[in-house]
């Protein structure tokens, strides 16, 4: 909690000088306030008590001005509260929107998709309420204020009488607020477990029902509503307090002033005084701090508790918690990484890799066959002339497991990818293909091994150098609202015109960029089918100048015609290939395949599998076998 | 007939209404008790105070101010009790609500309860619950909330009637001043609105492509995208704010303006000699109490939402919870019978027409057909998923509704293409209502590869095949029993090697455990492994590929309990492995082995027809080469039963095998 009250006083100061304003119109809203009780007594005993009603309509005619000046200060302050209030709403958005990208594209991390419902509705509740807060504390500080120093001006001593409890019922409250936050913050979460528990609950009823859970779940479920009723009924309690600090606070000073009165006005108080500083006491102060301890106890708790959920759900990972890892989702605040090695190999002559003619075999197709289960290395396998580069990616006894506990999912595992290398990587689902695509990436940081790229290690290697070495297009293809052509430049901005338009023609997404109105057409990735976000995913990684490309599973939602072409397409591209397979038919177009079933992973050209591996035999076979169904290596 | 319906739930709502202020007890009445002697303390404290005033300028007893700060005592502590005993109220009656709710909805028919979407059964049982939970405090406070304005009305008039004039006059300002309000402020949110949906939209852009981003290392760029209309959100923000500043300086200017009008009349009065200054200061005050009137129409809207909020409750409470009957299971071997079964869709056309099918006992009976023929429909009648319109479904010779709860629950599991798994670990997730439940949860550490019971060990552990292992046979067969059924339940599924792979095994948090449609069929296929009698499968592990497939189906086969199964698929592989295939096809049902049905075209169309999204152009046997586009041949048909047959053959040999 403290957090957000750092958060809330650093936002505060740099906000000084719209708060200056702000403070300024509160003044003049206070005005009435500092003048009510003095006037009215002014009318009482000059006007009305003396037989001068007109002197007394006239000092309330004084009165009247002041309230009219008042209801201008009141309508600027409220003006000027968005120049507090927005910018604060803008470094939460900030906060939030940073946060969630950089968590969603650390290591291994899963998007976090609550994100969107913080931004909507945890930064919106936090901005109403804090509007409420400031409102209400300003408000109370000029106006009470107001009413002390005008009580003051009538008659010092009931000041001084009346100050004194004021500040005890302040107190009272300040003291108790820790607690109300406690029990409200432990009242919003019983209500979200709750929700929670019960959404899950009635969205598994056919479940519930088919295992006969149904008094299990409701007992479930119910132990929910009993921790919610608790925490309601503690924050019951914490009423009771609120309601103790307000009679200390504002009827204590009332009670004070009624017992003295006759004693002041024995000492020669008149009855417009009396009145005077019974106004102020009773629709100054007392209404000022009726509205601070609702509009805290209210408004102001839930904005503790939610601004405290989104510093806590936005707190960025820290420099030493990301360091050795691999180095996605650095924060900014992290310092510079020394950057990779610029690739070994000059780039390819750009009109080489989107050549249109898609019918060339890709080069070293005819290359001699490896020997059968060897590793993959640079010697013969690559096209002519590039033996000697390093390899592309490279793998060195890299282990991997997913917890501490958790069975490796690869296990000193060697892997050498030169140029020209086409590997496809089959198995079964949760065999760990799409962690070898991470960990080739470098988005995946290995417990033990190495993963260098073009000769260089990735662990210290920033983002933006990996993009240069490698392209990973995974199964969720991004588009983003915008033209066609900026989502294809995506990796490459300044790729050239006619090399996209190349790109576009080989991988087929053709009839994607005239159905748009051509590449300046404006894409909105939900009206998009999922196949056609792969084929702009893929026509993008294409364009890319990374001599490396990774398909994990990115072309499941094509069909196989389309698939062939984008394969085909990357197949032809100079660099190195690797393909997580959904369908087996990317094993049959590879030069290579890696066999991952959660034994130890095998690698070889398919004959030598076929032969060698049963896993292999049964995944092709039951393919090519009576069943008409191609067999999805994967689920998607 | 639908005036009737509405009568009939506005009568549920009412009786629901008036029990559900029974339910906060002696809080409400507490709450009554003390809301309506604070309110009485409130209306007279003006009335004392100007007493009091008076009193101290020699006008009046000197023991009124006395009086008066005993009415604040009153005041203050009646209010600390009110609003004490009506959070309580409250929370006591919202959660006898919720339970009772809860325990109402579980209950229903599965066919009932998902007519009402997921998410209006958790707003009804979160929100509206608690908006019904709220019933007693808002009568008692809606009756007691009145008094004090109304009566200073009547306190103003009974000082002096110019008084109640002037009052009256401005509270008709002070509403017009906050009608005005309500239009303007709602056109200044929607343009706020519509730039942070923009905002919202492109977030959820970014994150659905985290993995691109990442590898691509554009993070910075993202945010700078996705905040792009971070300024046009602030200029319509502060637009929001300035209309609020017009409403709130009205009616900053027209309430003390209000009460500065009462000071002039009153003073005018007091100059006459018709109030005295105390009685000025008491006008004062009744003008403010007086002003309260406004919060009694909030007080209405209050009552409104509580009526409505206990409409909705009461319209789910009003649906016929499913009944079951007491009988234990018979001795049998599975054999299960539809007879006449009859179900309508919600649209009133039947899905099943008086169709009769007798599954032989310990048998698998694949389920096939286009979809929308009925195939999921009766997998749901089969197992009292749901109960049909007409007819009768036995299970060794008992009709269904006539089992108890925990027999079906032993007899029948179910296994489903999208499960829903609910609990908090992969345990709890695999044990739902089943005895495994009961016992201590195995660690994932022991449970691992050494220790990891084969298919014997985990058959011994069964019960023998003459019976159903009692609820008492399993709870005496120790905890290591239990721990050992839920990894061979895990193994039959083919889950184990995923979940020892998480890094608390089974005791991997659900909510924290990633997971394909492939784990998570698998893992609902794990929970309905303990079924005694019937093995209902309805489309359960499409997601798997093939060989896991296999895997399983030869772990469901080698089962040592004689039961029977029930398969719905789509391939044919699994429906030649069956030892009978019910081919359903518009409310028509034949029943025969694959072989047969298989000579029939319209039979083999059923299969290429369910796989036609995905069809896939036939590639030849040997590897092409690679760089070479294989050429489409057409989509891929059945060449003749030989394929199926074949894998008829080594699937249902494995069948044969164990049995």
């Amino acid at each position: 909690m403290s957090g957000v009250v750092r958060f809330t006083a650093a936002a505060l100061r740099r906000r000084a000088r719209p708060l200056g304003r702000l403070a300024g119109w509160s003044a003049a809203e206070a005005l009435p306030a500092l003048l009510a009780g003095q006037l009215t007594a002014r009318a009482v005993d000059d006007g009305f008590l003396a037989g001068r009603p007109g002197t007394g309509l006239a000092w309330l005619a004084v009165l009247a001005v002041a309230v009219a000046v008042g209801a201008v200060g009141t309508n600027r302050a409220y003006a000027r509260l968005g120049d507090v209030v927005e910018p604060f709403r803008d470094e939460l958005a900030e906060r939030v929107v940073t946060g969630a990208l950089h968590r969603s594209t650390a290591a291994g991390a899963r998007p976090e998709t609550a994100a969107v419902a913080r931004l909507t509705h945890q930064v919106e509740i936090v901005r109403d309420t804090f509007a409420g807060l400031v409102m209400v504390v300003r408000g109370f500080l000029f106006i009470a204020g107001a009413a002390l120093l005008g009580l003051l001006s009538l008659t010092p001593v009931v000041a001084g009488v009346v100050a004194v409890p004021l500040v005890a019922g302040l107190v009272l409250f300040a003291a108790a607020l820790p607690a109300m936050v406690g029990r409200q913050r432990d009242y919003v979460r019983a209500d979200e477990r709750l929700g929670e528990a019960a959404g899950a609950a009635f969205a598994g009823h056919r479940d519930v029902v088919a295992c006969g859970a149904q008094q299990i779940v409701a007992d479930r479920v119910g132990r929910q509503v009993g921790r919610q009723a608790e925490a309601e009924h503690a924050l019951a309690r914490m009423a009771a307090l609120r309601s103790l600090s307000l009679s200390v606070g504002g009827w204590l000073p009332l009670a004070v002033l009624l017992l003295a009165a006759p004693w002041l006005v024995r000492r020669g108080l008149t009855a417009g005084a009396v009145l005077g500083a019974l106004v102020y006491v009773a629709t100054g102060l007392q209404p000022a701090l009726h509205a601070l301890v609702q509009g805290v106890a209210g408004g102001g708790l839930r904005f503790a508790v939610t601004l405290d959920r989104i510093l806590h759900a936005t707190t960025l990972p820290t420099g030493p918690a990301t360091a050795g890892r691999a180095g996605a989702g650095s924060p900014p605040t992290a310092p510079p990484r020394p950057a990779l090695a610029e690739p070994f190999t000059p780039q390819p002559a750009a009109g080489a890799s989107v050549r249109p003619d898609a019918g060339t075999p890709s080069p070293g197709s005819a290359g001699a066959p490896l020997a059968s289960g060897a590793a993959v290395t640079g010697s013969g396998v690559g096209p002519p002339g590039t033996g000697t580069a390093p390899a592309r990616a490279e793998l060195r006894g890299v282990t991997f497991r997913y917890g501490p506990r958790a069975r490796p999912v690869l296990d000193g595992f060697d892997l050498t990818l030169p140029d020209g290398a086409h590997l496809a990587v089959v198995g079964p689902s949760g065999a760990g293909k799409s962690t070898l695509a991470g960990l080739l990436a470098g988005l995946l940081a290995p417990q033990a091994g190495t993963v260098l790229l073009g000769g260089t290690p990735v662990g210290a290697a920033e983002p933006a150098a990996l993009a240069r070495h490698r392209v990973l297009i995974p199964q969720e293809a991004y588009v983003f609202a915008g033209t066609l052509l900026d989502n294809l430049r995506y990796l490459r901005p300044d790729a050239p015109r006619n090399q996209v338009d190349a790109a576009v023609q080989r991988l087929g997404l053709l009839p994607l960029v005239r159905r748009l109105g051509g590449l300046t057409g404006t894409v909105h990735p939900t009206a998009l089918s999922a196949g056609e976000r792969q084929l702009v995913a893929a026509v993008r990684a294409y364009l890319s100048p990374a001599p490396l490309a990774i398909l994990d599973e990115a072309t499941c939602h094509l069909d196989p015609v389309a698939e062939a072409t984008v394969e085909d397409a990357f197949g032809t591209r100079p660099g190195a290939l690797v393909v997580v397979a959904h369908r087996i038919s990317s094993a049959l177009r590879a030069r290579q395949v890696l066999i991952l079933d959660g034994g130890r992973p095998l690698r070889g050209r398919h004959d030598d599998l076929l032969a060698r591996s049963a896993t292999y035999r049964e995944l092709v076979g039951h393919w090519q076998g009576g069943d008409p169904v191609p067999a999805e290596l994967t689920n998607s | 007939m639908a005036a009737d319906g509405d009568r009939l739930l506005r009568a549920d709502g009412n009786r629901l209404f008036r029990q559900a202020i029974t339910y906060g007890g002696s809080w409400t009445v507490t709450l009554g008790a003390a809301a309506l002697l604070g309110a009485a303390a409130e209306l007279l404290l003006p009335a004392v105070l100007g007493l009091a005033v008076d009193a101290a300028l020699g006008d009046a007893d000197r023991w009124w101010p006395l009086a008066a700060c005993g009415l604040v005592v009153l005041i203050v502590a009646t209010d600390t009790l009110s609003n004490l005993a009506g959070g309580a109220g409250t929370a006591r009656t919202t959660a006898r609500l919720r339970h009772r709710l809860l325990g109402h909805l579980l209950a229903l028919d599965p066919r009932r309860a998902t007519r009402y979407p997921v998410g209006d059964l958790v707003g009804r049982l979160v929100g509206q619950a608690a908006d019904s939970g709220q019933a007693g405090s808002t009568v008692v406070l809606g009756v007691t909330a009145a008094l004090p304005p109304l009566g200073s009305v009547l306190a103003l008039l009974l000082l002096d009637w110019r008084l109640a004039v002037t009052f009256g006059a401005g509270l008709l300002l002070l509403a017009a001043g906050l009608r005005a309000f309500v239009t303007d402020a709602s056109a200044a949110a929607a343009g706020y609105l519509g730039v942070q949906g923009r905002i919202a939209g492109r977030l959820a852009e970014a994150l659905h492509g985290a993995r691109t981003i990442a590898a691509a290392g554009t993070v910075r760029a993202e945010i700078d995208r996705v905040l792009a209309p971070l300024p046009l959100l602030r200029a319509h923000g502060t637009r929001t704010w300035t209309t609020l500043a017009r409403a709130s300086g009205r009616t900053a200017a027209v309430a003390p303006l209000l009460q500065l009008a009462i000071v002039a009349v009153g003073g005018w009065s007091v100059a006459d000699g018709r109030l005295t200054p105390g009685q000025l200061f008491a006008a004062v005050q009744y003008a403010a109490l007086g002003a309260g009137l406004g919060s009694i129409v909030a007080t209405l809207n209050r009552l409104i939402r509580t009526r409505a909020g206990t409409q909705r409750v009461a319209t789910v409470l009003a649906e016929p919870p499913r009944s079951y009957g007491t009988a234990p299971l018979p001795a049998g071997t599975g054999r299960l019978v539809l007879s006449n079964v009859t179900v309508y869709g919600d649209d009133g056309r039947p899905v099943l027409d008086g169709i009769d099918l007798r599954v032989p006992p310990s048998a698998t009976m694949a389920v096939v057909g286009p979809s929308g023929a009925g195939k999921s429909t009766l997998a749901a009648v089969a197992g009292r998923l749901r109960d049909p319109d007409a007819g009768e479904v036995l299970l060794d010779g008992i009709p269904l509704p006539r089992l108890s709860r925990s027999a079906l629950r032993h007899a029948v599991g179910y296994g489903f293409e999208r499960p829903v798994l609910i609990g908090d670990t992969i345990a709890e997730a695999i044990t739902l209502g089943s005895d495994l439940g009961s016992g201590r949860q195995p660690d994932a550490g022991e449970a691992t590869a050494d220790e990891r019971p084969d298919a014997e060990g985990a058959s011994a552990d069964q019960a023998p095949d003459t019976g159903q292992p009692t609820s008492e046979e399993l709870a005496g067969s120790g905890l290591a029993g239990a721990d050992g059924r839920l990894v061979a339940v895990a193994r039959a599924a083919a889950i184990d090697e995923f979940v020892e792979r998480l890094p608390d095994g089974y005791q991997s948090r659900l909510d924290a455990t990633p997971m394909s449609g492939g784990e998570a069929q698998r893992l609902g296929l794990a929970r309905a492994m303990h079924a005694h009698r019937l093995l209902i499968l309805d489309d359960a592990t499409s997601s798997l590929d093939t060989a896991t497939e296999h895997r399983i189906a030869a772990a469901v086969a080698a089962h040592p309990d004689r039961r029977t199964r029930l398969v719905v698929t789509h391939r044919v592989a699994t429906a030649a492995g069956a030892d009978l295939v019910a081919w359903l096809d518009g409310g028509r049902l034949r029943v025969g082995p694959h072989r047969e049905l298989w000579r029939d075209p319209a039979y083999r169309a059923v299969f290429a027809a369910s796989t036609s999204p995905r069809t896939e152009p036939a590639q030849p046997a040997e590897p092409a080469q690679p760089a070479e586009p294989t050429e489409p041949t057409g989509p891929a048909e059945p060449t003749g039963p030989t394929g199926p047959a074949e894998s008829a053959g080594s699937a249902g040999s494995a069948v044969e095998a164990v049995r």
